[in-house]
């Protein structure tokens, strides 16, 4: 045999991925597209240069303000999560109506809610701070499902055992039943910061220049919308693959430490 | 005082100094020594990213104008359509020479301060369609426009156009199905497609439409003469009158030397200022 049963596999799941590139290049080429006026945009899109008034632009600027949201959705999600599986009153009432909220209502009005809303009372927030804020309360209430589920799924006799052995309801959920319940809370949070890295371009709507932004109006600008817009989609899937990377990634590290 | 008078009394003193603007944009500008312009992005030859990732265009151009006649420097922020329009710009932004047609719904949180372009309406068609020569014979046939743009109003036999000296319009046709589309370009593309495919012609102004002419050659023509003429006005955000004053002052200055005739003849190809 020249290759194991694993690497025959993989081999065919490389070449299926292969025809269905070219079946989709046959596709696109069939569009009578012309590509060179990507080639001159193109560090711009991704975001290698600053903008005219010295601010991070495109995919650059997509990436910071996913990772920034994610980060903090994490920790809203969390909060709630625990909210939700609380016996208080207050915190159950807080957790349930902030789920239902971010959840119900849409991103973009969440958005304009908070930069044309929030100067009513008197702060009036910049562009990059209101967008991330939006993204992590959005996500945040949707991370909360995710978290409550994974927290829910854990053995109950691990409960019981915390119990037996004396442990406090607040040490048994930080040292036993959290770091279980990560693992099976990796991959639909994986999914989730996809789906944040796409839903990033509605920042656009505050004049930020993220990649769906500059994708227009450089399509705008040089009649060549088509274009423009595949080359923004191939650049969120590039990133995408990337995420996809990182979680598998942290799946293999969890699976290799806890089997 | 008692505990919640001493907490409520900034917040309303804050509510009441939101009401007095008045010369509040000024001490912005001067402070920053910054004109902060808005533009809608994607209107190309009034605003657009050019090849060096600047804003560029008739708009920006005049905005720079302005910017120099004040001595300050130009910013340009592009957010979306609907937070321009919605008004309350909380000193985001100062100004907007951005080919805004006024209306009175824009009016109560906008102030309209001077005119400075017209607008002519055009039917643009495809080249092969030599036959149609004028809106009437589109009878049932299908004209796309961008969605809530006045040439969707105009279609729909609605349009009020806000200027003093504005005749009734005349709507020379009947039965002219509306083909909505999120943006210009899309209506194009399907234009491209063949007159009568998806749509028969589009409707749009003379500036936009004349650019795509020229960068699309041999695609697309006008049809006939302009059927009606918007003015486009320089708004601000509204409570201002001592920045409105010096806006208007600034811009009939500009007309009156000729730099709004020369960048509309070079951007625009003829004067439309006048």
């Amino acid at each position: 045999m020249l290759m194991s049963p694993q690497g025959f596999f993989r081999l065919r799941v490389l070449l299926v991925w292969a025809s269905l590139l070219l079946a989709f290049a046959a596709f696109v080429a069939g569009f009578e597209l012309d590509f060179s006026v990507v080639r001159e945009r193109f560090p711009n899109l991704l975001g290698l240069r600053l903008n005219p008034d010295g601010a991070l632009q495109g995919a650059a600027l997509s990436v910071l303000v996913s990772f920034a949201a994610m980060a903090v959705a994490i920790v809203l999600g969390l909060a709630a999560a625990l909210g939700k599986l609380s016996r208080s009153a207050i915190a159950y009432g807080l957790a349930t109506f902030y789920n239902s909220f971010f959840r119900g209502t849409p991103l973009l009005v969440q958005i304009l809610l908070i930069y044309l809303g929030l100067p009513q009372l008197g702060p009036v927030p910049a562009a990059i701070p209101a967008g991330i804020a939006a993204l992590a309360l959005c996500y945040g209430a949707y991370l909360s499902e995710i978290f409550r589920a994974a927290i829910v799924g854990v053995d109950p006799g691990q409960w019981e055992a915390a119990q037996a052995l004396g442990m406090s309801q607040g040490a048994t959920m930080l040292r036993v039943i959290l770091p279980q319940a990560f693992k099976s809370a990796v991959p639909p949070t994986g999914a989730m910061f996809i789906s944040l890295l796409k839903d990033s371009s509605l920042v656009s709507v505050m004049g930020l220049w993220e990649i769906m932004f500059l994708a227009q109006s450089y399509g705008r600008s040089s009649y060549r919308y088509i274009e423009l817009l595949l080359t923004a989609a191939v650049i969120y899937w590039v990133l995408s693959i990337g995420l996809e990377f990182l979680q598998a990634w942290l799946e293999q590290r969890l699976r290799a430490r806890h089997g | 005082m008692t505990f919640w008078m001493r907490r409520c009394a900034p917040l309303l003193l804050l509510a009441l100094a939101a009401h007095c603007l008045a010369g509040e944009t000024l001490d912005r500008i001067q402070g920053r020594k910054e004109l902060v312009e808005v533009v809608d992005p994607d209107y190309p030859p009034f605003a657009f990213l050019n090849d060096s990732n600047h804003m560029d265009g008739f708009d920006v151009d005049v905005a720079k104008a302005v910017a120099q006649r004040l001595g300050v420097r130009l910013r340009i922020e592009t957010p979306s359509w609907e937070l321009v329009i919605a008004g309350h710009w909380r000193g985001r932004w100062d100004l907007c020479i951005c080919s805004m047609t006024p209306d009175q719904r824009k009016a109560q949180v906008l102030d309209f301060v001077a005119p400075y372009y017209n607008s002519p309406a055009v039917l643009v068609t495809t080249a092969q369609n030599t036959g149609l020569q004028s809106i009437r014979e589109l009878s049932g046939k299908r004209v796309g426009v961008e969605q809530g743009s006045s040439y969707e109003r105009y279609l729909q036999k609605d349009l009020v156009i806000a200027a003093p000296d504005a005749k009734a319009l005349s709507y020379p046709f009947n039965d002219v199905r509306i083909a909505p589309y999120a943006n210009e370009d899309l209506a194009f593309q399907d234009l491209a497609l063949g007159a009568g495919r998806r749509i028969d012609a589009v409707l749009s102004n003379l500036g936009t439409a004349s650019a795509r002419l020229d960068r699309m050659r041999g695609k697309f023509r006008i049809v006939g003469e302009p059927l009606y003429v918007e003015p486009n006005w320089v708004a601000i955000d509204k409570g201002d009158p001592q920045w409105s004053a010096l806006l208007a002052r600034t811009l009939a200055e500009l007309k009156k030397d000729g730099t709004l005739a020369r960048l509309s003849v070079k951007w625009l190809g003829k004067d439309l200022t006048q």
